[in-house]
């Protein structure tokens, strides 16, 4: 770990710019220092590295490009596996979704998810070019209702822009993001990303799109981090990137189906995951932007919040780690940010819309904001050009 | 149990592993009598008691069929017999959910995971039980977790 924090030279911004740092004490400068100077052992043993968002908001305003939330996800490893130490009391609902993953991840369990989101019409298969990867959105309806909406929604886009039937998988398993970032189970992880890359092999995929910002990022980032040839065989997409392809090529406008001419403001909570963990010449959040401004032509009006693109605050909680009232005080003011610029706040990653809306519960002066997932805000507004199909979905 | 034991046993004949949440205040005195009346029954179950069975949180029942554990049964007081008034409703809830949305997509067989009232004066019905959910198990073989 020294090597990679060699070039820190004690600037503190990362301090400055930690958004823990403002409710607990906690100081990323602070904690490189003492690794530096040789007290490695004892940051680790203290566990308090257990507590970082994994954000990446220190990496974006660091003039030496340290990327502490990495550091950070190797420290866990080494403290769950040499220091012995068990996060379970910090891991939100007492470690029901990371279970779910790590069961996930034993060769012979072949999961049986429910397809009941899958609207009439959509054509889908277990075999072909194109993959749906849904991620856990069906297991969340265990305690968020309606979790499912939003793959819902997904599928109904790329059903009405695909001619081919989407591949969903019935025995889907988890992409292993949070055993990986959050739990430090790096050996999890493998197997879950062998099980994966077997799954889409014999499936016959070469394009795999997803709606979540934290699927996407391990499937364009980590998988092949680990996984040479994984670029080589799937291309990776975002539904975002997905509708912007589609939109520069002319295959779908936008429209607004309803007719209230009332200008409705809206804005864009960016996921850490798509703004802060990409290579840098990824572009996604622009595109992003680029489609909003077209939503101005259709009476809708995209406003930015106070911290926005890559300074964008984080939704509190990441990994399903440390959902807490701390994460509750920076979820609280994220959402008063976006009270200040939209009535309609849009994200990209379901965790997110589950833990900012989680909130939504506590304070009554947020509650008026209606917070959607990407999908689900456009899934009306998309309308084909020229459809050489007739697909009717119904509900 | 060490994994080279394990596996010598495994090797003899496989028996299932169990594990049953008893409420401090009937099922665990139920279980008592049935152990008190000497009634048999199968050995291969692990109790653990809690003072409610709304203190069973669905994650144990996740955490211990990842661990390795065949079964797991949950019991608790009549409905309307909960010495916290109304806990065992809320597991009642709890675990139906826990069926539909999470054991069923996981794949794994619903009769593993079971919910029954026993109260305190039902013995009897303790050393059925755990037979019956044993034999069942016995029939759907190990949960292959590993
Ligand atoms: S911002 Fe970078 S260089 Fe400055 S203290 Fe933090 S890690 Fe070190
Ligand atoms: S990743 Fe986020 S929470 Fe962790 S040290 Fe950096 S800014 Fe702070
Ligand atoms: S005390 Fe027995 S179920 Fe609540």
């Amino acid at each position: 770990m020294r090597n990679l924090l060699k070039r820190c030279y004690q600037c503190g911004r990362c301090s400055g710019v930690c958004q823990l740092s403002k409710v607990q004490k906690y100081t990323p400068s602070k904690i490189i220092q003492l690794i530096l100077e040789g007290f490695e052992d004892k940051v680790i043993e203290s566990g308090v590295l257990w507590d970082c968002l994994t954000c990446n908001q220190c990496l974006k305003d660091c003039p030496e490009e340290i990327n502490f939330a990495d550091i950070v996800r190797m420290a866990r490893w080494k403290m769950r596996h040499i220091a012995n130490q068990n996060p379970d009391e910090l891991i939100a609902h007492k470690g029901m979704y990371t279970t779910i993953s790590e069961i996930m991840s034993r060769p012979y369990i072949q999961p049986e998810r429910s397809l009941d989101w899958v609207s009439k019409g959509c054509k889908i298969s277990d075999k072909g070019t194109t993959l749906y990867y849904v991620g856990c959105l069906p297991y969340f309806n265990y305690e968020f209702e309606n979790s499912d909406s939003i793959a819902k929604s997904t599928l109904k886009i790329l059903c009405q822009i695909e001619n081919e039937p989407i591949v969903v998988f019935k025995d889907e398993i988890c992409c292993g993001h949070d055993i990986y970032w959050g739990q430090g189970k790096l050996k999890t992880f493998i197997k879950l990303g062998k099980k994966n890359m077997e799954m889409f092999e014999k499936a016959g995929i070469s394009k795999i799109v997803t709606a979540c910002a934290e699927c996407y990022r391990t499937f364009k980032v980590d998988y092949p981090g680990i996984f040479d040839d994984f670029n080589d065989k799937f291309e990776v997409k975002h539904i975002i990137e997905f509708i912007y392809d589609n939109w520069k090529q002319n295959k779908i406008k936008f429209k607004n189906p309803s007719e209230s001419s009332e200008r409705i403001p809206f804005t864009y909570h960016d996921p850490c995951r798509l703004s802060r963990f990409l290579p840098k010449d990824n572009n996604i959040t622009e595109k992003t932007r680029e489609i909003f401004k077209e939503f101005k032509r259709l009476g809708y009006d995209f406003k930015e919040m106070e911290h926005n693109k890559k300074n964008s605050l984080c939704c509190g909680v990441s990994s399903w780690m440390n959902c807490n009232e701390k994460s509750k005080a920076l979820r609280y003011k994220r959402m008063l940010e976006a009270k200040a610029a939209g009535d309609i706040m849009l994200t990209s990653c379901p965790k997110c819309k589950i833990h900012l809306s989680c909130l939504q519960d506590d304070f009554e002066d947020i509650a008026s904001i209606e917070i959607m997932d990407f999908s689900e805000f456009l899934v009306d507004h998309i309308e084909i050009i020229n459809p050489d199909k007739d697909t009717e979905i119904t509900e | 149990m060490s994994k080279a034991k394990k596996k010598a046993k495994q090797k003899e004949e496989w028996t299932p592993e169990l594990l049953v949440f008893c409420c401090n205040w009937c099922s665990y005195a139920g279980a008592d009598l049935a152990g008190v009346s000497r009634f048999q029954y199968p050995p291969n179950m692990r109790i653990i008691r809690v003072m409610c069975s709304g203190r069973v949180d669905p994650t144990f029942v996740l955490k211990a069929l990842k661990d390795g554990a065949d079964g797991v049964l949950i019991t608790g007081c009549h409905i309307g017999d909960c010495h916290y008034i109304s806990g065992n409703e809320y597991t009642r809830d709890r675990f139906k959910k826990l069926h539909e949305i999470i054991i069923k997509q996981l794949g794994i067989d619903g009769k593993r995971v079971r919910l029954e009232w026993v109260s305190a004066s039902e013995g009897k019905r303790f050393a059925d039980l755990i037979t019956e959910f044993t034999n069942q198990i016995k029939e759907l073989g190990p949960l292959k977790v590993f």
